[in-house]
Order: C-alpha cells, then sequence, then structure tokens
C-alpha cells in the first residue's frame, strides 16, 4: 500500500530516545502482534507503545500488519491454498475430494490466525487507547484484512473450488433431506425413494455409497467446520452463495418436474411450502456462521439475535420462494392448455397458478403463450366446432378463476371468439348445447338450468352498485376497449351469445330449432321445450321470446283442436267415419319459422280428409281455415301382402303417398309416380328406397317398380321402428345463418339509404342510432354493432356507393 | 318488469316490446302509432320505389322528412323535392300533414308548400299509408288538377308544357 511507503518519510526521527530503542520498540511490539500466545507484559507493551507513538510510529503498526498480510497471502498462503486443492490428483473419493476442500481451507485458516489474531489484539489496543494509541478499532482494521484475503484469493478464482463447493453442499444436501428413521418422514420420505440410488442394494441414501462406508455423519461435521471457517474467514458470502443456488434452482426445477408436470388435480403450494421449510434447514446449516455470528459485531444480523429468522435466511427464504413461483408459473404457462381442458378437474392447478402468477411478473408471458396454443392445437380446420366450444367454455370456467379481472380471458380468448365466428354451425352448436341436445357441451345445458336471473343487460348496468372504495383499476395488460374499466362479463351464455354481437341471432336459430323439434316430434308432448323456454326467457328477457311461446302455445291448441274434433267425428254414423284418423298440428304462420316448401299430391283419399278436417276446423274457428303442407308428418300404416303384413310402421308422409298409390296399381314408373305426386323423379326415387328395403318394392326394370306379394320373410322389418332417411337432413326448413346475416345487411342498407337520401349527410354515430331506433324486424328488433357498420359502410365507400369526407357520411350525387 | 332495467336507449330500442306490454291510456295508443310508423318505414325500406323515399328526422317517430324525384317524361324529370311529413297522434285515423319544403312550382301547391290533395284531406283514409302518399303526390306532380288550383299562374302556364318547364327549371332552387 502506498501511504505506507509514504509515512516513514514524514515521521521525525530525531527526538530524545536514541534510534535503538525505538527500534527495539518496534520490533518487540510487531513480534507480540503476529505472535501465536502473547508473552509481553502489559507494562511493557505499554512502554513501548508509548515510546513508539512519542515517534508517531505507532499510527503505522496497523499498515504494517496488512502490508505483512498481504506479502504473506500472495507470495506463500495463496498459491498453497489452490495447490492444496488441486494437490493429489488422483483422488477419486467423492468423501477424499471434500477432506481435500477442507484440509485446503483448515490450512488457510492455520495460516492467517495469527494476523487475524493481530489485528485483534492491535484493534482493542487502539480502542483501550492503550500508550496513545488510536485509528479505526477491531471492526475497520479487519474489513481492511478480510477485504485484501477475498481480493487476493478470488481474485482468480479456479472453477475447482466452486465444483468442490458445489459437489460438497449437493452431498450434504442430500443427506439431510435423506429420511431419517421416521422422524424426519413427513415431505421428506418421497425424496429419498425417488432417488435411484437408494435401490441400490445397501447403498445409503444420503451419502450414496453402501451402508459400511455411509460418512454421512462425518459430512455434516465437516460442512459445519466449513461454515464456521468460512465465516471466520468472511468468505461465507462469496464461496458459498453460487453454490446454493444453483443447487436450489436445480432441485427445485427437478422436483417440479418430478412432481407437477401433467398432474393438475393436487394443490403443490403446501407441499412445496413444507419442503422449502426443510431446505432452509439445511440453509441453517450452511450460513451456520452468519446465524450465531451477530453477537460479534460483524454486521451479519443487526436485527436480532440469531434463530433462523436471521436476516440472511430470509433473503435466502424470498428467493426461494420467488424462484419457486417463476418455475411453477413458467412450467404451468406451458400446459395450461391441457390445464384448461382439464377443467374443473385441474382446479387445484389454476388456484396454485394464480397464487404464483400474482408474485411474478408473467402475465404477458402467458398471455402470448396461451394465444399461441389456442391458435395451433384449437383454431384450424381439424377441430369441430362443439369441441372448440367446450374448450373455450372451459377456458372461461378456468380463466375466471385465475382472474377476477377477467382481462386475461378477455384477450387471450379473443382468437377462439373471432375464429368461431368463421364457422357456420357455431350458434347452432351453442343452440344445441343451451338445449341439451349436443353431445358434446352438456356444461351449457346445466349453465342455463342453473337459472342464473342476470339478464344480460343488467349485466351492465349493476357495477354501479359498489363502492368507489371497492374500485380497482384494471391490469396493466387490460385491452383498451371501449368497454372501458366496464366490468367484464365472466357468464358463460353471455359470453358465448355475445360472440356476434347481437343475442337476436341466437334466439332466430333456437326458435329454428325449437320449430324442427316439434314439427319433427309429432306428438304433443312439450314439458322439456317449455322448461327450455322458460329459462332462456330469464336470460334473455319475455319479449324476445314471445314468438317461441307461441309456438308452444300452437303445439298445445294444436291437441286441444284434435281432440274436439276427434270426438265429434265419433258421434258420426258409422258410414260417415273418416277412412283415417287424422290429426293436425295447427301452425300460427307468423310466428314461425319460414318452413321449406315442397311440392306433393296427395292421394284422394288422404286429401278428402284433409279436407273434411279443416271444414271442423273452420266451425270450431270462425274465420280461420288451414293451409296445409302435406310434406311434413309421419303417417303410421300398415302394409299387407299377399304372405305378410307390416304392421305400424312409421313413416313420412311422402313414403305413405307411394304405398298407397301402388295399392290401386301394383306397378309405377318413375315418371307416372312424378306426375301422380307432382314431386321430382329425382326425390321419389330416393324414397322409394325405403320400401325396397323393406321388400314391400322391387325395381323390376330402370325407372319401374312393383310390389312383391311374396317375399322372404327374412326381410320383415321390427314393428313400429321409426325409419327416416339416412340422407335427409332434419333441419330442412330452416334458413341458414349466413342468408339471414345477408339478408339483415340488406336491410339495413335499405335504411342507410333512406335516410341519407332525406337527410343528406350524417355521422356514423347518428346512423347508428337511427338503425337502432328505427329498424325493427319480424319478430326481432336487429342490431348491429357500430364497428360491425363501420366496416360496413366502408365496403359501400369503396364500392362507390357512399361517399365519406369530414366525417360524415352522404350519397354520392347522381344517386 | 325487465325494461326498468335496460337503459333508456336501450328501452328505446326496444320500445315496440316495452310497450306491447302496458296497455293503459293514452302511452299505449301513442305506442301503436309509433308500432304501425315503425312498420310503415320498413315496408317502405322493403318496397325499393325509385324516386321516392321518406325517413323520421330525428329520433321523433312522428317527423319524417320525404324525397321525391319528379317522374320521368312529366316536366319535373331530374328535381327533386324535399317534404315534411308530420304525424298527428291520431293517425292513421287522422291524416298526416304533409308539406312541400323545397318552394314547388306548381298548380295544387301554394306558396307555403301546402298540396291540395285529396286523399290527404276528406278522402284520407287509415288505409293509406307513407308510400302511397309520397306515390300519389309523385303522380300529382305530372298530372296536376287544373280545376281546382292553388296556384293560379302555374295552372295558367301548364296547357304550355314548353313554358311550364323553361319557368319551372328558372325557378327551381334547391
Amino acid at each position: 500500500m502506498e501511504d505506507v511507503a509514504m509515512e516513514p518519510d514524514s515521521v521525525d526521527l530525531s527526538g530524545p530516545e536514541p534510534h535503538h530503542r525505538v527500534s527495539a520498540a518496534w520490533d518487540a511490539v510487531t513480534a507480540e502482534l503476529v505472535s501465536a500466545d502473547p508473552s509481553m507484559s502489559d507494562r511493557d507493551l505499554s512502554d513501548a507503545l508509548a515510546l513508539l507513538s512519542r515517534r508517531g510510529l505507532s499510527r503505522l503498526l496497523g499498515p504494517w500488519l496488512l502490508e505483512t498480510l498481504q506479502l504473506r497471502l500472495s507470495s506463500s498462503v495463496v498459491p498453497e491454498f489452490w495447490s492444496g486443492l488441486h494437490q493429489p490428483e488422483n483422488e477419486l473419493q467423492e468423501r477424499d475430494r471434500a477432506l481435500v476442500l477442507l484440509r485446503a481451507f483448515r490450512t488457510l485458516l492455520d495460516r492467517l490466525d495469527p494476523f487475524l489474531n493481530g489485528l485483534q489484539r492491535l484493534g482493542t489496543w487502539q480502542e483501550e487507547g492503550r500508550g496513545g494509541l488510536s485509528g479505526p478499532g477491531p471492526r475497520g482494521l479487519r474489513e481492511r484484512a478480510f477485504t485484501s484475503i477475498r481480493a487476493l484469493l478470488l481474485f482468480s478464482p479456479v472453477p475447482v473450488l466452486q465444483e468442490r463447493v458445489l459437489e460438497f453442499y449437493s452431498r450434504t444436501f442430500s443427506i439431510y433431506m435423506k429420511p431419517q428413521g421416521g422422524e424426519e418422514g413427513g415431505p421428506a420420505a418421497p425424496e429419498g425413494s425417488d432417488d435411484p440410488q437408494a435401490s441400490e442394494g445397501g447403498a445409503c441414501p444420503g451419502c450414496g455409497v453402501p451402508a459400511p462406508a455411509c460418512w454421512c455423519q462425518e459430512a455434516m461435521e465437516l460442512l459445519q467446520e466449513l461454515s464456521q471457517m468460512l465465516w471466520r474467514l468472511q468468505l461465507l458470502q462469496w464461496v458459498s452463495t453460487e453454490a446454493v443456488t444453483s443447487i436450489l434452482h436445480r432441485l427445485i426445477e427437478q422436483r417440479m418436474e418430478q412432481h407437477c408436470r401433467g398432474e393438475y388435480e393436487r394443490s403443490f403450494l403446501l407441499d412445496f411450502q413444507e419442503w422449502l421449510e426443510l431446505v432452509l434447514g439445511w440453509l441453517s446449516k450452511v450460513f451456520i456462521g452468519e446465524k450465531d455470528g451477530d453477537c460479534d459485531g460483524d454486521g451479519a444480523a443487526p436485527g436480532g439475535p440469531g434463530g433462523p429468522g436471521s436476516t440472511v435466511l430470509k433473503q435466502w427464504r424470498c428467493h426461494m420462494h420467488q424462484f419457486f413461483c417463476k418455475t411453477y408459473v413458467s412450467m404451468r404457462i406451458e400446459e395450461l392448455f391441457s390445464i384448461i381442458r382439464d377443467f374443473p378437474e385441474s382446479k387445484a392447478a389454476i388456484e396454485d397458478l394464480k397464487f404464483c402468477l400474482e408474485r411474478t411478473n408473467q402475465r404477458q408471458q402467458l398471455l402470448s403463450s396461451l394465444k399461441s396454443a389456442f391458435e395451433s392445437r384449437l383454431l384450424h380446420p381439424g377441430v369441430h366446432t362443439s369441441d372448440i366450444l367446450t374448450v373455450y367454455i372451459s377456458a372461461i370456467k378456468a380463466l375466471r378463476e385465475l382472474d377476477p379481472s377477467m382481462v386475461i380471458l378477455h384477450v387471450a380468448c379473443q382468437p377462439i371468439r373471432k375464429y368461431l365466428r368463421t364457422r357456420h354451425d357455431t350458434v347452432r352448436q351453442i343452440v344445441a348445447g343451451l338445449t341439451g341436445d349436443s353431445e358434446g357441451c352438456s356444461d351449457l345445458a346445466a349453465e342455463l338450468s342453473r337459472g342464473d336471473p342476470v339478464t344480460l343487460e343488467m349485466q351492465d348496468s349493476d357495477d354501479e352498485g359498489a363502492g368507489p372504495e371497492d374500485w380497482t383499476p384494471d391490469p396493466t395488460d387490460a385491452v383498451p376497449d371501449k368497454t372501458g374499466s366496464k366490468r367484464r362479463s365472466s357468464d358463460i351464455i353471455s359470453l358465448l351469445v355475445s360472440i356476434y354481437g347481437s343475442k337476436d341471432i341466437f334466439i332466430d336459430e333456437y326458435r329454428a330449432v325449437l320449430a324442427d323439434r316439434l314439427l319433427h316430434q309429432l306428438n304433443y308432448n312439450t314439458a322439456r321445450e317449455i322448461r327450455n323456454v322458460e329459462l332462456l326467457k330469464l336470460r334473455f328477457g319475455d319479449s324476445h321470446m314471445h314468438y317461441c311461446e307461441v309456438m308452444l302455445k300452437d303445439m298445445a291448441d294444436s291437441r286441444r283442436i284434435n281432440s274436439n274434433i276427434r270426438e265429434e267425428e265419433q258421434r258420426l254414423s258409422e258410414e260417415e267415419q273418416p277412412p283415417l284418423s287424422l290429426s293436425a298440428i295447427i301452425l300460427s304462420s307468423e310466428f314461425w319459422p319460414s318452413l321449406k316448401e315442397e311440392k306433393l299430391e296427395l292421394p284422394p283419399v288422404v286429401c278428402q280428409a284433409m279436407e273434411a278436417y279443416t271444414h271442423r276446423y273452420e266451425k270450431l274457428k270462425a274465420m280461420r281455415t288451414l293451409s296445409w303442407k302435406p310434406h311434413l308428418g309421419s303417417v303410421t300404416l300398415n302394409v299387407e301382402l299377399e304372405d305378410r303384413t307390416l304392421i305400424d310402421l312409421t313413416v313420412s308422409p311422402i313414403h305413405a303417398a307411394i304405398i298407397l298409390h301402388f295399392q290401386d296399381k301394383s306397378s309405377w314408373t318413375l315418371e307416372e309416380l312424378s306426375a301422380q305426386m307432382g314431386a321430382p323423379q329425382e326425390l321419389l326415387h330416393r324414397k322409394l328406397a325405403l320400401w325396397q328395403q323393406h321388400g314391400v318394392l322391387r325395381e323390376e326394370a330402370p325407372g319401374r317398380y312393383c310390389v312383391v306379394e311374396t317375399g322372404s320373410s327374412g326381410e320383415r322389418l321390427e314393428r313400429g321402428v321409426m325409419l327416416i332417411d339416412s340422407d335427409e337432413e332434419r333441419d330442412s326448413n330452416t334458413t341458414t345463418q349466413s342468408e339471414q346475416r345477408e339478408e339483415k345487411l340488406q336491410l339495413f342498407w335499405a335504411y342507410i339509404q333512406a335516410m341519407l337520401t332525406n337527410l343528406d349527410s350524417m355521422t356514423l354515430e347518428r346512423i347508428h342510432s337511427m338503425l337502432r331506433m328505427f329498424v325493427a324486424t319480424g319478430p326481432v328488433v336487429t342490431e348491429m354493432d357500430v364497428n360491425e357498420l363501420e366496416a360496413f359502410l366502408q365496403r359501400k365507400v369503396r364500392d362507390h356507393q357512399l361517399i365519406q369526407s369530414a366525417g360524415v357520411y352522404r350519397l354520392p350525387k347522381s344517386n | 318488469m325487465a325494461s326498468q332495467n335496460m337503459d333508456p336507449a336501450a328501452a328505446t330500442a326496444s320500445s315496440t316490446a316495452a310497450l306491447k306490454g302496458s296497455e293503459s291510456g293514452g302511452s299505449a295508443a301513442r305506442g301503436s302509432v309509433s308500432k304501425r310508423l315503425q312498420q310503415e318505414l320498413m315496408t317502405l325500406m322493403m318496397s325499393g320505389d325509385k324516386g321516392i323515399s321518406a325517413f323520421p328526422e330525428s329520433d321523433n317517430l312522428f317527423r319524417w322528412v320525404g324525397t321525391i324525384d319528379g317522374a320521368q317524361g312529366t316536366a319535373y324529370e331530374g328535381l327533386r323535392y324535399r317534404l315534411s311529413l308530420d304525424f298527428p297522434a291520431g293517425y292513421p285515423y287522422q291524416a298526416p300533414r304533409v308539406k312541400f319544403v323545397t318552394a314547388c312550382f306548381h298548380p295544387n301547391v301554394d306558396e307555403q308548400g301546402f298540396i291540395c290533395l285529396d286523399i290527404l284531406k276528406d278522402k284520407w283514409s287509415a288505409l293509406y299509408d307513407v308510400r302511397s302518399i309520397l306515390l300519389s303526390i309523385q303522380s300529382l306532380l305530372g298530372e296536376p288538377n287544373i280545376d281546382s288550383p292553388l296556384n293560379a299562374t302555374a295552372a295558367e302556364l301548364w296547357s304550355d308544357q314548353d313554358a311550364f318547364k323553361a319557368h319551372l327549371h328558372a325557378t327551381f332552387q334547391q
């Protein structure tokens, strides 16, 4: 150090004392400082110190000591330490390596001990002011000494030190964590049994060598010694931190892989908490010096006397906890798709993830990962719509647990919603789910029957209810949109219904489904449908379900009218009885979805029955009449052939009409039938297949069919089987969703043109509000999102059907 | 009832639905008039007639603005007229008040834009609607009733179609 070199010049050597006495005093004091056991008497020492002080030499003692220490360190101690560490190159046993490590540190401590003691002594003298000494005291001196030691020793650390320390710590860790005869049992037990070494006949689970050579006990003692030595040299943090950190990280990751990956049904937080406490026990052994050290006043733990709660351990606890959370979140992020898919079984995993996610900064990562997982695993043509919906519903449930602010749900599921909009059967699937018809999403029916009486509108308004103190800002990753901080809906049905921005589309679809169902069912049993309609009324409001109610009422009315007419018929005389019993479902045409028209001439006998029915109906309900849909319905009939009878076949009217024609004439060509029934040949050809299948008809020549009066009895079919052509789609009498959409846009365009013709120019908002106010179509109030409208208007602008300038829209002049 | 919890805008949108429920007094009557007007608007939109058009002026369904283009082959071809339509609370049993907003030089239209048309006066019937009114006025432009003129000058000039047309186009202002 340079100040040491400078000092002697400034020393005034001329004085009353002769040189030799000063020199002798210096020698005596310095010898006393570095000697192992002090031999000078107090008096001599004080005299010598006083003498030195008078000559201004006493303040050189500290620098001298440090200088000597440095010289020794760099010339012999440090090289000795490193070579000691390397020394026996052939040592192969782990235990030997540990011993070498210990020996190296022991030697180091031995070599440095005199200096440390000397420093201690000098410091004490300074504090006591002995012989006029003054200086920074033991603490200051030691600080400088330790800095020198660290600097010289670790200036060029050799990797072997870290390796050795790491190895030794790992070993002691596994020894510490091994099950110890029941008392440590609990959480540590699986650790031991998972260890492959444990099964290798008789190997100690701790130190991994055969039981007789077990050195667990020794290792723990060595650990204690090492810790103490390191602490004395104040090298503990410098030497151990890295090794401990890497051990802990590795272990946490390992444990997580082994225990948590793919396992969603169990919470791991508590397990890990316990395990971490156990690990902390080991840490307290490593950082033993720090723990006990605060009484020495070296600043390790100023906040109270030792104990496991000391500052260093607290820091480690925090660090480990944080690391655990981070690792856990990272792992779960990778698995989130599967977790969502498995919800609600994976609820435990979601709760754990929620806890950890709040402590780390990984929301963004989670969002982008989940989004891309959805896109790659879900949103492609290979996945059935109902599966997408099922996952979406799970995602809603899972993510609302994970993030009550719904922001994650909102953002991550955006791609799903967008994609679902492009699927044509989405609405149908959702409605099927709601009515419990689909196999896939049974959740929806359950959700609906939960009967949450929160209507869609009310969801928006009731966030006023909470006091201003309860307000919490949105998380930073919330998408700034027009809903602002308005609470995002977490209601599954509302979310699904809002995919299209309007519930009307669903109500229309439900109406179509309901119509199909009622028309195919053909009995008047509507209990289930009534229940569904009532539940939907709770969701969508009475007014929207009005049409459906009328439809159900039609069914009830039909039943009554039928029984009325039936009674009337029974009162007739024998010969007046109608040739076949006919019952009708009477629909109020205004309220039903448009039914597909199909031309079909029924045989005269049926027509007569229908006329008679109509007649009676007109008597019953004045001013009203019936308009028949001959192709809808079902017919139950018996087919009597020469050698067999088919009883109680339930077929569609067209099937019945066909076979009825064969009653009069046993052979028909396709053309003749087609002319007779007014139905296209192709259709008839398809329908004839049923009777061929029954063995009643056969195609004797291409396009010519005849009755098989005697046939093999094996072709008989069981009675009462409902036969429906497989190629006939059930939902034949409703328009598709995209057609509806196109119609809607066409209608909107008519309104927009009209308002611009009469009111010249309007802003987007004005157009939107006008549409909202005045477009009332048929069964529903059609709605359109303002963004959707803007896109539509822009399209018209591109087609030159509209002009936009200065924020307003107008029609082109030529129009 | 659910409508109490709706926000006003939504309530307006579904006014037909809400009003269907309450069947008391004047509001119900007004509601049914609204409904009729809404229906008429719909009919008009769907009809796609060329040259006639109308739309509510603002959010008040009882006051409409109409537009009529002069029919082809008449003196009024190429001219576009703006009208105002006011519907009384008694509509459709009372006729709407219809007048030209754009000045119209026509034998049966006065300087204030009032129109002399029988179906708007004594021949009114609830079976007429906005569409039929506009179509009637459009045809009135081409076929005036010279016998009971409101604008004598125009009636006199009518016989000379070329002069009439020249005068009409010279004085027409948007």
